[in-house]
């Protein structure tokens, strides 16, 4: 781990490039000036009062003009190092990030991985200029202390003891202001408690017409607030005012000693400016801990950015869709969890090209992981999952993005409009030939028409398929009465849970071969749910659908059911036949929300395109192997 | 950024009191500032050159005697800074304050979250940057000043030679102040833009994963890791170009001195004067500065950035003329018609009202009759975003339709202050309120003069007394945080019993009870005097209404619960729906 992060160190001081190398010349080469600046500066004095060559101002005058110049330099090269530096290590965090298993991801919470990327990215980014200025920044300073050595022993022993004086001064202010600081912070919290209670109480307020009340409420603490702050100044001023007179008397004192020694003609007058000079830039002494301080830091940023570099991305096959229309096959697909304890045991299931199979049982039964697995959101810790004969785990990532679409309880909608939000993913759709370039450039393009307002003359395809999309979800209607229908921005959306589940569901739909709905439609009314499910059925392709279920009525609708209990199947089958098991009736006792569904249990699977390959006779032939289906598969519908 | 100027002086200008009492610390604090250069020139000439080190170190003692009162100084003037920063923030907090509340509770807002990391975060950064940039101006200042006066005491003339490149340095960085804010400002956009972007895609690494869209949302947050990196760049070239305002402004000076020391030292200035000089001008003008480009360039820029977003933030928008003529004109359509004497009381009526949520959005409500009058009693059901909550909000004056006249109690609600929409109705959301304090005062919230018998029988009536004893007693201050979702609703629905208004609005304002304590709270309500409204989270409400009011996206149907049941296949779905039937479940086993 350690190693880790020294080694992305390493890397990162090298992502600066050249301007870590300018920066590292221009750094020294200003150190070196700055040390030579005092003497310059003494045998230049030394030199008006006749004492010393006469082209001694001129020389300090280059010195001077030297340092300016490296000082510039520095200060961009160190900019534009570190914005460099951290650009590079946050895309390489991001694509990295991104390619994980989502497992994997979820390991760390949100707020952390956001941390990394922009907090311990930008402390790691300056590895270039953390390195340069933790070598040259002790120069100046520890010369200093060795050119007074050399100009006066006696020097060299005042400055010491000043130095001493300072460092306690500076101790002491470090308890005081923390005390202070923190009764500051506990009437600022209260305020903070307060404003947002009201704002969370704003619609009871607005109708009670209360504002003024509250707004008075919300502020009563505030001469409190004032009161400690007061103190926090106070505290600040008794160091203020025990460190103030230490750097002047430090510089009084080299003048007294210095000056007793020009008396003994020991010194030149030169000398004795030069040792004031030396003096005040040895006190830079202290800025040395500050230095080795960013160091650490910056340390501590790589090690962080290189524990989640060290995670494995996941890997892609390079398949490319086999011909088939979704037949779906779980062999003895075994899942662990975090803790060890087994969450999927060994389960085979068959699912015919464009059946419909739920998936229901008990909480904990392993329901979601099975529809994980299904989709290859998660990898199998053994077994395997197969979509029309080839192991999901060998298809190459356009040709799995293209077959398989999932559908969430609370999903995430991921974009800067709704129409981006829904076509996230789906550009290989309209882009033909599904590449493994760039994939992003079809599905910008695709919401950008809309954006743009250009539908009809550029792209109705693209926009057609989005509106198609949102009506198949039964979201068309919601998005027509925001106030900029498809092109409203998502963050100025408010949407309840089954809304944003449809969105999610109309994001999945472009999927031609299966699409998962991990209990995607949970959040809605039965109408809403119907006709969601008839448009799914309806979709051109007859894809297989896998949909993790509460409810009786989607399960009694399906062609299969797949029953969980403790991550073992026990029972595949139509639902009227495990409906006869007690035990199958109780997994949707349970459930919270009772449908009246089972009222009318569901018609035997009508196959409406050309004749199937299976027969809407029972389950056992449901789940009998099915040999290749043919082009236009077996179709079902979803009736009530 | 004119406002920001603005707003800051202003503020000094109220503070003038206390700003001249940091100011005269201040000069107490330049003194050593003042003398360095002039004593150390005496103690020099007069003391160690002359060989008299006795009248030398005396000097010095004069000017050891100048530090510790400078020391005092710079104690008192950080104990006057407390009275110029704190009332600042004071001024900042209020300012957050009032316009988040104002504007969460406009008509049609959402709370303004974001108001309370404006006022931890952002308040408490101008605090300190604006205590900062006070010491570092007045600092410089007086330094400046009291290192030129010096100097002039000691050569009149090469006073006269440092003081113009050290304005011509303090002129640059001036002009090149506007650029770094405005760079400064687009980093910290960048940054947070950034921290959003990422934020929103690593919640979403399941979705991104799902949908294959990793690429895609790299790309996306790639961008803003680019648009950040270009930010910072730009910072780092406005870092240079400071390095050259301060080489002419402090270096240049220095170099001044000494090319023209051979030629002062041949017209009269001795060592000790040319010493003194050099004093004034490396230890007094260029770390004077050095630490007020460094102090302005810091947190200067981030006080200037942070205060403008506070501001832009708290600014009131300019009100909206177009809203308020169309509420002229409802208002001019309410006053034909004259209210009808002696009838019984209508409570709240909607005529004609249509409202949608922008100029090209689909209405939610389209041309909407409604009239609610003594002992209505209806119950809004349909499927979620159909516009329940809307109505609850237009009904209750919140929502301003864009056609249509909302009538309360015979007033139309356009013209009437929140404070009397309130004596006509009462709104309960969802999302209950209760605030930290006593239980009484959240109960009396509505109606402060509300006597006890009554508060103790809408206790007892709509079932919070164990939460009463719970918490032991009325007078008990609450912590809202410390009660259910579940105990916050019915705090709030004893409050709106309690109120004089005659008509209640309920909008899924029992979510979070269990059936029972829903069934009490409405049932009570149904009782009350006025006229009741339920916006429907389960079935069951509509089963107690007189009247249900079906709202599911198309024309709105209106009629009591049996007769729905028979005519709306849309009602039976909702019905079925919600309604457990375990015998008809039952069906399904033969």
């Amino acid at each position: 781990m350690i190693a880790d992060g020294n080694r992305l160190l390493r890397q990162a001081v090298t992502y600066g490039g050249g301007w870590t190398v300018t920066l590292g010349a221009a750094a020294l080469l200003g150190a070196a000036a700055e040390l030579l600046l005092p003497a310059a500066l003494g045998l230049a004095v030394d030199a008006a009062l006749g004492q010393a060559d006469r082209w001694w101002p001129l020389a300090a005058c280059g010195l001077v003009v030297l340092i300016v110049a490296t000082d510039t330099l520095s200060n961009l090269a160190g900019g534009a190092g570190t914005a460099r530096t951290t650009a590079r290590l946050r895309q390489r965090l991001l694509g990295h990030l991104l390619a994980l298993d989502p497992r994997r991801a979820t390991r760390y919470p949100v707020g952390d991985l956001v941390g990394r990327l922009v907090g311990q990215a930008a402390d790691a980014g300056q590895a270039g200029s953390a390195v340069v200025f933790g070598v040259t920044a002790a120069l100046p300073p520890l010369g200093s202390v060795i050119a007074l050595l050399l100009l006066d022993w006696r020097l060299a022993v005042t400055f010491g003891a000043g130095l001493l004086l300072l460092a306690v001064g500076l101790r002491a202010f470090v308890t005081d202001a923390s005390a202070a600081a923190a009764g500051y912070l506990g009437v600022q919290g209260r305020i903070a408690g307060r404003l947002a209670e009201a704002l969370h109480g704003a619609r009871t307020i607005a109708a009670a017409g209360s504002v003024q009340v509250e707004i008075d409420r919300v502020l009563a603490p505030l001469p409190l607030l004032r009161a400690h702050g007061n103190r926090t100044w106070t505290t600040l001023a008794r160091a203020s005012g025990r460190t103030a007179g230490v750097a002047p008397l430090l510089q009084l004192a080299i003048v007294a000693v210095g000056g007793w020694s020009v008396a003994d003609g020991r010194l030149t007058p030169g000398q004795l400016f030069a040792a004031v000079q030396y003096a005040a830039l040895g006190a830079g002494l202290g800025s040395i801990v500050a230095t080795l301080n960013r160091l650490v830091r910056t340390r501590a940023g790589a090690q962080r950015i290189a524990a989640v570099l060290a995670e494995p991305p996941r890997s892609y096959g390079t398949a490319p869709l086999p011909a088939g229309t979704g037949q779906l096959v779980l062999s003895g697909v075994t899942v662990y969890g975090d803790d060890g304890s087994r969450v999927l045991a060994g389960i085979d299931l068959r699912v015919p090209p464009g059946a419909t199979v739920a998936v229901v049982g008990p909480s904990g039964a392993g329901k979601s992981t099975l529809a994980a697995v299904a989709g290859r959101l998660r990898d199998p810790d053994a077994g395997e999952v197969l979509l029309d004969g080839v192991p999901l785990c060998r298809l190459s990532r356009p040709a799995l993005r293209q077959a398989v679409g999932y559908g969430f309880e609370r999903p995430v909608l991921i974009g800067d409009t709704i129409a981006e939000a829904v076509t996230l993913g789906s550009a290989v759709d309209s882009g033909g030939q599904p590449g493994l370039g760039r994939a992003g450039s079809g599905q910008v393009t695709a919401a950008q028409r809309i954006e743009d307002g250009r539908a009809a003359a550029d792209g109705p395809s693209d926009v057609g398929r989005v509106v198609a999309v949102a009506r198949a979800a039964a979201i068309d209607e919601f998005v027509e009465r925001l106030p900029d229908g498809y092109r409203s921005r998502l963050d100025a959306t408010p949407m309840s849970g089954g809304e944003a589940q449809r969105l999610g569901l109309a994001r999945a739909l472009h999927a031609d071969r299966l699409l998962v709905l991990d209990d995607a439609t949970s959040s809605l009314d039965t109408a809403t749910e119907h006709r969601i499910a008839a448009a799914v059925a309806a979709h051109r392709d007859r894809r297989t659908r896998l949909v993790v279920t509460h409810r009786v009525a989607t399960a009694a609708a399906a062609d299969l059911v797949a029953w969980l209990d403790g991550g073992r199947l026990r029972g595949v089958g139509a639902h009227r036949e495990l409906w006869r098991d007690p035990a199958y009736r109780a997994v949707f006792a349970a459930s919270s929300l009772p449908d009246p569904a089972p009222a009318k249990p569901a018609e035997p699977a009508r196959p409406t395109g050309p004749a199937g390959a299976i027969a809407p006779t029972g389950p056992a032939d449901a789940i009998a192997p099915t040999g290749p289906a043919g082009p236009a598969g077996p179709a079902v519908e979803v009736v009530r | 950024m004119s406002g920001v100027v603005r707003f800051t002086a202003a503020a000094l200008r109220r503070r003038a009191r206390p700003l001249g009492r940091l100011a005269g610390w201040s000069a107490a604090e330049a003194l050593p500032a003042l003398l360095a250069g002039n004593l150390t020139a005496r103690a020099v000439d007069d003391g160690f050159l002359a060989g008299r080190p006795g009248t030398g170190l005396a000097w010095l003692g004069v000017l050891a005697v100048a530090v510790a009162i400078g020391a005092v100084g710079t104690n008192r003037a950080y104990a006057c800074l407390g009275d110029v920063v704190e009332p600042f923030r004071d001024e900042l907090a209020e300012r957050v304050v009032t316009g988040a509340l104002h504007r969460s509770t406009a008509a049609g807002a959402r709370p303004e979250t974001a108001a309370v990391a404006r006022l931890t975060h952002q308040v408490e950064i101008v605090r300190d940057t604006f205590a900062g940039l006070v010491m570092v101006v007045r600092g410089f200042l007086f330094t400046a000043v009291a290192a030129l006066l010096g100097l002039f005491s000691l050569t009149p003339v090469v006073a006269g030679v440092v003081a113009v490149p050290l304005i011509a340095g303090l002129a640059l960085f001036a002009a090149t102040l506007p650029a770094m804010v405005v760079r400064q400002r687009d980093y910290v956009h960048a940054d947070e833009r950034l921290g959003e972007v990422a934020g929103a895609a690593f919640t979403g690494h399941r979705d991104v994963v799902a949908c294959g869209a990793q690429e895609i949302v790299a790309d996306r947050v790639g961008r803003q890791v680019h648009r950040q990196a270009g930010a910072e760049y730009a910072l780092a070239r406005m870092a240079a170009l400071r390095s050259l305002s301060l080489a002419v402004g402090g270096w240049l000076p220095l170099a001044v001195l000494l090319l023209a020391a051979p030629w002062l030292v041949r017209h009269g200035l001795t060592a000790g004067a040319v010493l003194g000089a050099l004093v004034y001008v490396a230890t007094g003008l260029q770390p004077a500065l050095h630490a007020l480009v460094q102090g302005v360039a810091g947190g200067g820029l981030r006080f200037a950035v942070t205060l403008d977003r506070i501001l832009d933030a708290t600014t009131p928008p300019p009100t909206d003329t177009a809203a308020s003529q169309l509420r002229t004109v409802t208002e001019a359509a309410a006053e034909v018609d004259s209210p009808r004497a002696g009838a019984a009381p209508v409570w709240a009526e909607l005529r004609g009202v249509t409202f949608r949520y922008g100029p090209r959005a689909r209405p939610v409500l389209d041309g909407f009759d409604l009239t609610l009058g003594e002992g209505a009693y209806l119950a809004v059901v349909g499927p979620s975003g159909a516009g329940k909550s809307t109505l609850a909000g237009v009904l209750a004056g919140l929502l301003r339709p864009q056609a249509g006249t909302v009538l309360l109690g015979g007033t139309p609600v356009g013209a009437a202050e929140p404070a009397v929409l309130a004596r006509h109705r009462v709104l309960i959301p969802q999302e209950a309120y209760v605030f930290a304090g006593t239980l009484l005062d959240n109960l009396r919230y509505l109606r402060p003069d509300a006597p006890g018998s009554e508060v103790d029988a809408a206790v007892h009536r709509l079932g919070l007394l164990p939460l009463v004893r719970r918490l032991g007693g009325l007078t008990a201050t609450v912590d809202p945080t410390a009660l259910s979702a579940g105990e916050r609703q019915l705090v709030a629905a004893v409050r709106a019993f309690l109120s004089a208004a005659p008509l209640a609005i309920l909008d899924e304002a029992t979510c979070h009870l269990d059936p029972v304590a829903e069934a009490t709270v409405e049932e009570a309500f149904g009782a009350r005097p006025g006229a009741l409204v339920v916006i429907a989270h389960r079935i069951s409400s509509a089963l107690r209404a007189r009247e249900v009011l079906i709202l599911d996206g198309g024309r709105p149907l209106h009629g009591r619960h049996q007769d729905l049941l028979a005519g709306s296949a849309t009602y039976r779905e909702l019905v079925g729906h919600w309604h457990a039937d375990p015998v008809r479940a039952g069906v399904a086993d033969g």
